[in-house]
């Protein structure tokens, strides 16, 4: 009895201890959060400006051709910016991103070549043998706004010179703070939605200099505006994941304290019990 | 005057979000003016000084650098790289930026050095320019 005991107390200080790292990580996920969500409100005008622009620019193309806008005929390969978190311990938010990758370029059947941010992208990478263009945007946390230019400046140059013919961002859009959707938006060549472009552009758009000078300059810009809105949302569903899963982490630590607490006080008094028993029976005799 | 609709953005915020009587901004190809009921147009910008005068009549300037210009149905969208109020520009920041710029330019730089070199005195003599 005494060495079952001794077990189990030491069974409860593991899992208290487990529960204190489990419960700080929440709390330090939880301010990281709120921050990252007050990123997504600043951003969001800026992304939805630049959305709407561009579809409505794209709906409403007809006097010019450009290599950005033009779906192209023969897809030989397509390339994929897969956002995902530095750590674990986030529930499934890394592995969804993942089997999302997975699904879609299984969907599509192209060889695939890929842009890692984040830690647990680029081991991914690496697991699967992806063909990785750059890997400079290892560290997710690290990743500023001036990145995000320069990665959509290298990668609208890749495209034109046809490196590869469709440009996805694979990222988790954070739906609340207990939902997070990965999704895989198709940024190159660009698309619209009708509902984007809700009227019909039926005007001409004046362009200056000339069309193709402005969607040079353009292009890339949007490219990186929409890194940028998808890196907000990535991370702040990872904060939030990581949240929930520490959250019910913590709670399971609680139910075993309790269970253990409980075996604990049983074995207890079954000692003393056992104890008692054997004095009285050692008295009597 | 007649007025339009003016939203200004950049990936830190909402700047402006209001009617406007005019709004003057550098082009990849010059300055440009854009008054009530222009046609549809797009344009990408360059760095340089934006003037803003808001239905009231009052002109607030502003360092403007990249981005694009669009106007759609009378209503103009700013989306900018970076946008600063000149109040708000640092002036002895953005010096500080100057000075080290020239110097990294004295040196011998690679082409892609150099041009960074380039585009960051730009910048700052953009905001000293417009932040005086």
């Amino acid at each position: 009895m005494g060495a079952s005991m001794k077990e189990i107390k030491l069974r409860i200080k593991s899992v208290q201890s487990t529960r204190q790292i489990t419960k700080a990580m929440e709390l330090v996920a939880s301010s990281k959060v709120r921050r990252a969500r007050e990123r997504i409100e600043r951003t969001e005008p800026y992304f939805n400006s630049l959305y709407d622009t561009m579809s409505k620019i794209a709906y409403g193309k007809r006097d010019f051709t450009s290599p950005f806008v033009e779906p192209r005929e023969e897809i030989k390969k397509v390339c994929y910016v897969i956002i995902a978190g530095d750590r674990g311990l986030a529930g499934g938010y890394n592995s969804n991103i993942m089997k999302l990758v997975e699904s879609h370029s299984k969907a599509h059947g192209h060889p695939i070549c890929a842009v890692p941010v984040g830690k647990k992208a680029a081991e991914y990478c690496q697991r699967k043998g992806l063909e990785v263009l750059t890997d400079q945007y290892k560290i997710v946390e690290n990743v500023t706004i001036g990145n995000c230019m320069e990665a959509a400046y290298f990668l609208s140059e890749q495209f034109r010179k046809g490196a590869f013919d469709e440009l996805y961002v694979v990222y988790t859009n954070f739906v609340s703070m207990l939902t997070q959707r990965p999704a895989a938006l198709q940024v190159l060549p660009v698309t619209y939605t009708k509902e984007a472009a809700k009227d019909d552009l039926t005007d001409m758009v004046l362009y200056e200099p000339s069309p193709e000078a402005v969607f040079d300059a353009v292009v890339p810009e949007y490219v990186s505006g929409i890194f940028y809105g998808a890196l907000c949302q990535s991370y702040a569903s990872e904060q939030a994941a990581r949240r929930t899963a520490m959250d019910s982490a913590s709670k399971n630590a609680d139910d075993m304290i309790e269970d253990l607490s409980l075996k604990y006080n049983r074995a207890r008094q079954g000692a003393i019990t056992q104890e008692i028993t054997e004095i009285v029976a050692g008295a009597e005799h | 005057m007649s007025v339009f609709h003016l939203k200004i953005v950049t990936a830190d915020g909402k700047f402006f979000d209001g009617e406007a009587e005019r709004v003057l901004v550098r082009t990849i190809d010059g300055d440009v003016c854009i008054l009530a009921k222009h046609i549809p147009y797009l344009t990408a910008l360059g760095m340089g000084e934006c003037r803003v005068t808001g239905s009231n009549g009052e002109t607030r300037r502003a360092a403007c650098m990249g981005g694009m210009l669009s106007v759609m149905d009378n209503e103009v969208t700013l989306i900018a790289t970076t946008f600063e109020w000149a109040e708000d520009i640092d002036v002895s920041r953005a010096e500080r930026a100057r000075r080290r710029a020239e110097e990294l330019l004295h040196k011998h730089l690679e082409t892609r050095d150099l041009e960074l070199a380039q585009a960051r005195l730009k910048r700052a003599l953009t905001r000293i320019q417009v932040g005086k």
